[in-house]
């Protein structure tokens, strides 16, 4: 049975189209109920990150964005979207958080019932994704060390 | 019921495979794998853990499939045997998680096992964490409706998972519904939502238990308003949790095998966020709120809601020593109802510029956090003190490549968790210091040291690491409790990212103590050895 569903599922594998973004439930920054797949405005590129308020890389990735942002963002057009996985005890600390790191330049999203993060198999954070315009996934790394994100401005570079 | 699920999900998910291949919209494949390993040493200066086998291995496979409105997916799990410390009843290998899911924008259906919670998660919640050994998808069914952003009705039926598979005797219904009336009545810049969930669980108890007054069927509910305006937010919840059903540890004086309790939450949260100042203050009563996946298991990962400890969230080991454990209320040892506290958190952004902020910016938090336990049942009273947490933080780039992070804290503990008043006081200073010589190469530091006169006294702390982005890190770090024991606790290690990839090597001691993941803490026993991790997601 199990061998069966798994070879259902590496069939699938075969026949997939590369991986996008899901139509999932999240809340925005105002408290207000919005679908991922709004995120996909068909004009620019995005970043995710994935993030939690107990994880130190994710906000020291989060925190080298936002200090390079302005300078990125006279090369090429694109949104940073930060995923907070914390769950709802978190979410108010999450958000003051973000309001004392400066990150209000950034898409902040709280995934509170991690059905964003389970739907893009995020099993650590940080996780940070690229997608292009429509939705399609094209790099995605997971951990950070520092200058890391040079990475991703690279393939954002890419993208013309 | 399993297998039935079983053979429906294979069907269509073969189905669905045929389809993608013959329709111009193709479907998509997501998943991940983990494997977290330890080799065990002996090691007879911290006591460490050995089991038998010096071994233990956990694993986890998880795939998606997603094509339109149709998802389906599993998770296997492998531990072969578990690694030391982890809930005894994770076993063997097995396909743990399985569903099949539709939804469009406004209707959801999912069959097989899924994760869900009713407002914060106090009366319900089921949910993962690896960390924790925590897995309690249920396995059954949940249908949901969204009319458009006014209405959100939620209802769900399933029997928990403990351990790897789902609970055999434990049966939950719910039913979650929210109401925007912001939404309603069309007010812009607005939020305000009243919500409400029934929650209902059905497990068979002796005829002793039910003498008693304890019932197999137990009803609880929680009513929530949500409200925001501008960069204000208010978040209140009242839970009553139904009857629990708790051993007697006075039963060679009363008789009663069993004592049957009503548990009961209020929740209140308040944030503030502009302007770079973000402010967030909670209030939280528990009483007789621990909720059971079964009533016959005491590990861990046999828990149906949530109760995080609400304080300061630490990543550095020193001021992570003791952390809080909450007390939702317990009858094993002593009888404590409950507990009543708070915290404040204030996150302030000194903008570049501006007379603190210098030419980089300067970042400052603050968390007050304390807890007590109730005077008596029922009463909303404080009585013993069982946490206190005070701490600063500072992070501040120097110069463009050097970056300095301060932290003092200051926690006072109480180690009888409130069956005495005393406590253990102790304050910590850490300095993270990180240099950036290239664009990819950096070094970062960490210097922490620990005061007390309680317990084990003084420790001392240290990390270094060196970064080579994207792909390798290296670190070094000892931790030395120089006041009593005498015992380094050392590690050393690397990291290897390629992309979605990730393998990481260490070997050191560790100490007996809480490994903490999202506010919930399981004891660890010591132990030593070398820990490989592998993950990757595809």
């Amino acid at each position: 049975m199990k061998k069966l569903i798994f070879a259902a599922m590496m069939l699938l594998f075969a026949s997939s189209a590369m991986a996008q973004i899901p139509s999932v439930k999240v809340e925005n920054g105002k408290g207000k109920v919005v679908n991922t797949s709004s995120l996909v405005d068909g004009k620019t590129p995005m970043i995710i990150s994935f993030w939690a308020v107990t994880c130190k890389p994710c906000i020291q990735e989060l925190d080298a964005i936002n200090e390079v942002l302005p300078d990125w963002l006279d090369v090429a057009d694109f949104r940073v979207v930060a995923v907070s996985t914390d769950d709802s005890r978190f979410t108010a600390q999450a958000r003051a958080l973000a309001e004392g790191h400066g990150w209000g330049d950034f898409t902040l999203l709280y995934d509170k019932n991690g059905d964003f993060k389970r739907a893009m198999n995020v099993q650590y954070t940080p996780q940070v994704y690229v997608v292009d315009k429509n939705g399609k996934i094209v790099y995605s790394h997971t951990g950070y060390t520092q200058g890391g994100e040079n990475e991703l401005f690279k393939v954002i570079k890419g993208l013309k | 019921m399993k297998r039935t699920l079983s053979t429906l999900l294979l069907a269509l998910v073969s189905t669905a495979s045929l389809w993608a291949q013959g329709d111009q919209e193709k479907g998509y494949f997501v998943g991940s794998f983990e494997s977290n390993s330890i080799i065990y040493a002996e090691d007879n200066v911290t006591n460490a853990q050995k089991p038998e086998g010096n071994f233990g291995t956990n694993n986890y496979l998880k795939a998606d499939y997603y094509l339109g409105n149709f998802s389906a997916g599993l998770q296997m799990e492998a531990y072969q045997p578990a690694l030391v410390g982890y809930p005894t009843n994770l076993a063997g290998a097995r396909l743990t998680n399985y569903y099949l899911a539709w939804s469009d924008g406004n209707f959801g259906v999912t069959a097989g096992t899924y994760y869900d919670q009713f407002g914060s998660g106090l009366l319900f919640r089921t949910y993962e964490d690896r960390t924790l050994g925590m897995n309690t998808a249920m396995l059954g069914a949940r249908v949901t409706y969204h009319y458009k952003d006014i209405v959100a009705l939620k209802a769900l039926w399933g029997a928990p998972r403990l351990g790897m598979e789902a609970a055999p005797e434990t049966q939950v219904r719910g039913l979650d519904g929210s109401l925007s009336l912001a939404s309603l009545l069309g007010m812009e810049g607005t939020t305000l939502s009243v919500e409400g969930s029934l929650l209902n669980r059905f497990e068979p108890v002796s005829p002793i238990v039910e003498e008693l007054g304890g019932s197999a069927s137990t009803m609880g509910y929680s009513a929530r308003l949500n409200a925001g305006h501008g960069g204000f937010l208010l978040k209140a919840e009242y839970v009553d949790a139904g009857s629990k059903i708790y051993s007697n540890p006075n039963i060679l004086i009363d008789g009663k095998s069993n004592l049957i309790k009503n548990g009961n939450a209020q929740l209140v949260e308040m944030s503030y966020s502009g302007g770079g100042l973000g402010v967030n203050v909670t209030a939280r009563r528990l009483e007789w709120m621990d909720s059971k996946v079964s009533y016959g298991s005491s590990e861990l990962n046999n828990s149906l809601n949530y109760i995080p400890a609400m304080c300061a969230q630490y990543s550095y080991a020193i001021t992570n020593l003791n952390p809080y454990i909450p007390q939702p209320g317990t009858t094993s040892g002593h009888i404590n109802s409950g507990e009543i506290g708070g915290q404040v958190d204030v996150y302030y952004n000194f903008r570049r510029g501006s007379a603190l902020g210098g030419k980089r910016g300067m970042k400052v938090n603050f968390n007050f956090s304390t807890y007590y336990n109730l005077k008596e049942e029922g009463s909303f009273v404080p009585k013993t003190l069982l946490w206190r947490n005070v701490n600063v933080g500072v992070e501040k780039f120097l110069t463009r490549k050097f970056k300095m992070q301060l932290l003092y804290s200051m926690q006072e503990y109480n180690h009888s968790h409130g069956v005495g008043k005393g406590t253990w006081l102790s304050n910590m200073v850490v300095a993270d210091l990180l240099y950036k010589y290239t664009p990819t190469f950096s070094t970062r530091m960490e210097l922490a040291y620990l005061t007390t006169f309680e317990d084990q006294k003084d420790w001392m702390a240290g990390l270094f690491e060196v970064n080579f982005a994207p792909s390798w890190s290296i670190f070094a770090s000892d931790m030395f409790n120089h006041g009593d024991t005498k015992i380094h606790y050392y590690n050393f290690g690397f990291s290897y990212t390629a992309g979605r990839t990730r393998a990481a090597f260490s070997y050191g001691r560790n100490r007996a103590g809480m490994v903490c993941s999202g506010g919930v803490c399981r004891l660890m026993p010591a132990y030593t050895g070398g820990n490989i991790t592998i993950s990757t997601s595809f």
